[in-house]
């Protein structure tokens, strides 16, 4: 069973580094409008889905 | 007590395809130029993202003398306001211009695009010719606005008919 987490664990960075990497990449590329609006959506993103959890109870 | 808490899973979600269409959007949106260039038989495409990356300064081309070169430059307005600028082409050789080849005003219309073209001649260019085992190199300059792309052409020898060779007279007997 353990073995299942370690493995579960190593696919969900994998996802995030694979992640990073194209938003670095289509970052390149935006206008300087277009990161800071990114940047504001991004931290209102994790901001909501920090009070959802909240709200779940975890 | 639910309801709340999908209203922030939505806000999530909401922020999310945001950024994902910024990004599409953002991409899209701009003024993109792309060359087309024939040196002999053969066409290139310089896209627009070429000048983009960080390791590109110059694109460099290949040409024989005596053939032409025919350029094709064309800016896609991919904005929602129209778009006016001056399109400048010129020789350059050891950091000094020889000649101008076009200077043209461009009116783009928005979410349109617009071409100048133009053609050297590697004749007029270098009227002497080059000689075997080496080549000429300027630099064409295009210039729109502010920015500026630098395109090196390389003048190699081209197939000149080989000089006639002087006749061999037998040797006289006696």
């Amino acid at each position: 069973m353990k073995i299942n987490y370690i493995l579960y664990g190593f696919g969900i960075l994998l996802c995030l580094s694979g992640v990073g990497y194209l938003a670095v990449q289509y970052v390149k590329y935006l206008s300087e409008l277009g990161r800071l609006i990114s940047l504001l959506l991004t931290i209102g993103m994790f901001a909501s889905l920090g009070k959802f959890f909240e709200s779940v109870g975890w | 007590m639910t309801k709340r808490r999908d209203l922030y899973l939505y806000l999530t979600l909401i922020c999310f395809f945001a950024i994902i269409a910024i990004f599409v959007v953002d991409g899209y949106m701009g003024v993109y130029d792309t060359i087309n260039i024939t040196a002999g038989e053969r066409p290139q495409k310089i896209d627009p993202d070429f000048w983009l990356r960080p390791e590109a300064m110059t694109y460099e081309t290949w040409v024989a003398w005596g053939e032409k070169v025919f350029f094709d430059y064309e800016i896609a307005n991919h904005r929602l306001t129209g778009y006016t600028a001056e399109v400048n082409a010129s020789v350059w050789r050891s950091q000094e211009k020889v000649r101008d080849l076009v200077t043209q005003p461009l009116t783009i219309n928005a979410l349109s695009s617009g071409r100048v073209e133009w053609s050297i001649d590697t004749a007029e260019l270098v009227p002497g010719g080059v000689t075997q085992g080496q080549s000429v190199q300027y630099s064409i300059r295009v210039r729109r606005d502010n920015i500026e792309w630098r395109i090196i052409i390389n003048i190699n020898p081209g197939s000149l008919p080989a000089p006639p060779k002087p006749a061999i007279r037998p040797a006289q007997p006696g």
